[in-house]
């Protein structure tokens, strides 16, 4: 049972929605199992809609699963606590407070460091997503990118062992996008976070992923998992982008995705023909 | 060697034809591609943009044409004289004296000055204000916890909205008689009456202003560790607080409808009372002196409100 040692054990896990009383329940997520190593960076990738995000939030304790179970180092998941920590796509930070005061909120509910060392690890972390020196900007003041690594630095001041992140560079334009995957690289290589993160943009989870598992539509099973690690080396750079490797890996991934969302349209073409 | 580049460079512009090029650091006055539009272009083009400044000298204009034609209207001999000075109008034609019906804007303002001066207004103006704050004040004190409350719990929202929805639908005067069997016509029957006419409004707004915080706030609070009180104190109320203080000043609003008709129907005190005690003395220009008070304690409040709303919640803009 290599599920047993893992740090994180999604173990046959299974979700369905029940919309309401007439309808049947309608399936999610079909029976999933992943083991996570710690220090692992593991990416969900998936069409919109397929249940990535979901069996993220299960994992985040901020959803149940209907089926199967999810522990993190040993322990099962009960709800959402600050050992796991989120990073979502908007509004990610709060625009009342200003940006020290965004990063200290991820320490405030801590008792298990005192005011000088929240303090410290406040700055200590605004400092490494580069925000030094917008301390007292409020959030609506400061750009999109900066937004998304401020709510990074709040979220790794909360002291999390596992940092969920739902497609947090989606709604970035392309340039500052590449910046924050290279950042958020050089984060994870300085902080050794297990970190999952979801995203639909191929290219992105082939440049941050240690490894990709790649979901079908809804209901999302594993359709394949990549381990980019055994490609790609474990520090990536924007030339990472322009290798060899990099090309053939993302037009390996495209294929299997270009195949899925091929049957997913036959599929409802069919459902939609058949009466 | 040394040559080439100026050569290469005259080359260049006579290729490019026209003038002369200007020599490097010269301001060109080149003609705007795009120029800001004039302010009478921003006034009038579908959703133009204006200074503020602009917005205030127009809010002027509006509010002087409107005294000028109500001057008009309380005066028509001027109208008819005019028009039969220019033969329109056959000469010798009466005019009744419209003054029962619309009081001159001076005749008003004297009338406002006498009130002050002789018969203790402020005073009236001054219970008004109290019946309403105390009123306002505590429908919100109730409203608030109760319509966050109602957010936070299914089993609260299901056992109270049904009640809530049903109150809120009735009118404010009908509920008056029953007021009056309660309270008599003291100043409890005017708050509790102010009291019905907004909390059941004032509770479901709150409601909603606190089920459109983004759920994604809630969860960073659950993430931080933060405990359900804590996650209302410092994450639910701070962000919902911009738009309930918007509602809030909506619902002062209506308390000013509701003063008027509790003092208008049982009092001797009161802006209403005034109004409606110069209607039976057929007083008109004190009439429109009550009516106009209100109005500007309501656009004072409201300015005022609007000033607070700007400061405290700066962060939005």
């Amino acid at each position: 049972m290599p599920a047993a040692q893992a740090f994180i054990s999604i173990d046959r896990v299974s979700k369905s929605f029940q919309v309401d009383q007439r309808t049947p329940p309608i399936a999610v997520i079909n029976d999933v199992s992943i083991a996570i190593e710690e220090g692992e960076l593991v990416v969900f990738l998936g069409p919109s809609g397929c249940g990535k995000t979901t069996l993220m939030r299960i994992v985040g304790g901020l959803e149940s699963a209907t089926r199967g179970r999810v522990q993190i180092d040993g322990q099962p998941v009960r709800g959402p606590s600050r050992q796991q920590g989120m990073v979502f796509q908007s509004y990610s930070s709060f625009p009342w407070l200003n940006v020290i005061d965004n990063v200290r909120f991820g320490l405030k509910f801590r008792d298990d460091v005192d005011a000088a060392e929240k303090e410290r690890i406040a700055r200590h972390y605004l400092e490494l997503v580069g925000l030094k020196g917008f301390e007292t900007y409020y959030v609506n003041r400061i750009s999109g990118g900066m937004r998304q690594r401020l709510a990074i630095a709040r979220t790794l001041a909360a002291g999390p062992d596992v940092l969920l992140m739902d497609e947090p560079f989606g709604a970035l334009d392309a340039q500052n996008r590449d910046f924050l995957q290279a950042q958020l690289d050089i984060i994870q290589r300085s902080e050794h976070k297990t970190i999952v993160f979801v995203t639909h943009d191929v290219e992105e989870a082939v440049f941050l992923a240690d490894r990709i598992i790649i979901f079908s539509a809804r209901p999302a099973r594993i359709l394949e998992e990549v381990r980019v690690s055994d490609y790609l080396p474990a520090e990536r750079n924007l030339e990472t982008k322009e290798s060899e490797t990099f090309f053939k890996l993302r037009n390996r991934i495209l294929a299997i995705t270009r195949a899925q969302a091929l049957r997913t349209e036959q599929l409802l073409m069919e459902a939609r023909t058949t009466p | 060697m040394a040559d080439a580049p100026p050569e290469r460079s005259s080359a260049v512009d006579a290729g490019a034809g026209t003038s002369p090029a200007p020599a490097p650091g010269t301001a060109v006055d080149l003609p705007p591609i795009n120029p800001e539009p004039s302010v009478w272009r921003g006034l009038t083009s579908f959703r133009g943009t204006t200074p503020r400044i602009v917005d205030l000298y127009v809010g002027v204009i509006g509010v002087v044409v409107f005294l000028l034609l109500w001057d008009l209207a309380a005066e028509p001999h001027r109208i008819v004289g005019l028009l039969t000075w220019i033969g329109v109008l056959p000469a010798g034609m009466e005019v009744a004296d419209p003054k029962l019906f619309v009081a001159a804007p001076q005749d008003v303002v004297v009338r406002l000055y006498e009130l002050f001066v002789y018969y203790e207004f402020l005073d009236d103006i001054g219970i008004s204000i109290y019946r309403i704050w105390v009123a306002f004040i505590a429908a919100v004190i109730m409203a608030i916890p109760i319509g966050i409350w109602m957010s936070s719990y299914r089993l609260v929202n299901g056992l109270l909205e049904p009640i809530v929805d049903f109150i809120r639908y009735l009118p404010v005067p009908a509920l008056v008689p029953l007021t009056v069997v309660w309270f008599g016509i003291g100043d409890t029957m005017k708050i509790a009456l102010l009291w019905l006419g907004t909390f059941f409004q004032i509770v479901l707004l709150i409601a909603d202003d606190a089920r459109r915080v983004p759920r994604e706030y809630i969860e960073i609070g659950m993430t931080v560790g933060a405990k359900p009180g804590q996650i209302l104190r410092h994450i639910i109320l701070r962000a919902m607080a911009p738009s309930m203080v918007d509602n809030l000043r909506i619902g002062l609003g209506w308390c000013w409808t509701y003063v008027v008709i509790a003092e208008i129907v049982a009092s001797n005190s009161g802006v209403g009372y005034v109004i409606m005690s110069a209607r039976r003395y057929q007083k008109t220009p004190e009439i429109y002196a009550g009516i106009i008070t209100i109005g500007i304690i309501g656009l004072l409040t409201d300015q005022a409100i609007r000033w607070a709303h700007r400061r405290y919640f700066a962060y939005l803009r």
